[in-house]
């Protein structure tokens, strides 16, 4: 790959392991999560962009 | 004053369940994922490497058109997340009986309702403008010029379309208890909206669907034209409409 400007890419980048990090975080501070904790790490961590977003809209318990 | 304490209450809600987080990252990644894209095509096409010999032409891209790709990808996925993030704010909390607590004390049904829906408010509209600021960073780096002013017109316009989708969202929290439902009626009211306003198009030169088209034409233009300015009003109208009415509807829903 020639010609990419890695400064046009790397704020997306840095946007996803922001998003990834905070999840993670989250998912160790919290207490119980709908469904198993090591599943929603799986997803976190594997399904880049959606997984975070996957786990802050349906991993959290309401309440 | 007590609007104060429920408005504080949602601020903080949104900010330990890390929406105020993640929301403005996830919109800025929608705003500014086409722009990079259309810019980098050539060199994506190029690395797939199935085009050898044929020789097309991609077309030039003016500004104000990447401008409205961010938006149609806002469109989309952007107002799904809306919907998603806000679809249990009111239905979950009487599922789960919180909202009894809150609303034993003397709380009026319009200030909890209203607390609420500028709370998110004010999380889609910060997010907003931070999604476009950047993608609007990225424009004017790749491919030309649009000015601020152009920016601030999308960011006022568009923002008001989402203000309606957040009042339909807060509208349907109060008519049914489960938090799939209000999205699935949310997203069904604004295709639904959209059909008519295309089967419609002649008459109904104002409606909220409107918003999108108008802002490209003034940034094209680059002054506003009075078509812009009147949708707008009647979405923030329709928008408060949905409100006062969802207020109306809570109270007799509670009353029950």
């Amino acid at each position: 790959m020639v010609g990419i400007n890695w400064a046009v890419i790397a704020p997306l980048l840095i946007i996803q392991l922001i998003l990834v990090i905070v999840a993670i975080i989250d998912l160790v501070k919290v207490k119980e999560t709908n469904g198993p904790k090591w599943m929603w790490a799986l997803i976190i961590l594997l399904a880049n962009i959606i997984g975070p977003i996957l786990y802050f809209i349906f991993g959290r318990r309401q309440r | 004053m007590q609007w104060m304490t429920l408005f504080q209450k949602e601020l903080l809600e949104n900010w330990r369940n890390k929406k105020w987080i993640w929301v403005p990252l996830v919109i800025i990644l929608l705003s500014i994922m086409d722009p990079i894209t259309t810019y980098y095509l050539p060199q994506i096409i190029d690395s797939v490497g199935g085009m050898e010999g044929a020789v097309f032409e991609l077309p030039e891209y003016a500004p104000a058109d990447v401008m409205m790709m961010s938006l149609a990808q806002l469109s989309m996925l952007g107002v799904l997340v809306i919907v998603l993030i806000s679809m249990g704010t009111i239905a979950g909390e009487r599922k789960s009986g919180i909202s009894e607590l809150v609303l034993v004390k003397p709380v009026s049904y319009l200030n909890y309702i209203t607390a609420k829906w500028v709370a998110y408010l004010v999380l889609v509209w910060v997010s907003l403008f931070l999604g476009l600021l950047v993608s609007w960073y990225y424009i004017n780096l790749l491919f030309g010029n649009l000015s601020f002013g152009d920016l601030m017109i999308t960011v006022l316009f568009y923002g008001i379309w989402l203000t309606l989708v957040v009042s339909l969202s807060i509208f349907y929290n109060t008519l049914v208890k489960s938090a799939g439902l209000v999205v699935f009626f949310t997203i069904l009211t604004i295709m639904v909206m959209s059909i008519t306003t295309n089967i419609f198009n002649h008459v109904l030169d104002w409606s909220p669907n409107n918003l999108s088209g108008y802002i490209i034409e003034a940034i094209k233009v680059g002054e506003v034209s009075n078509d812009l300015m009147i949708t707008g009003v009647v979405t923030i109208g329709i928008s408060i409409l949905l409100v006062l009415l969802s207020g109306q509807i809570f109270k007799h829903k509670e009353m029950a």
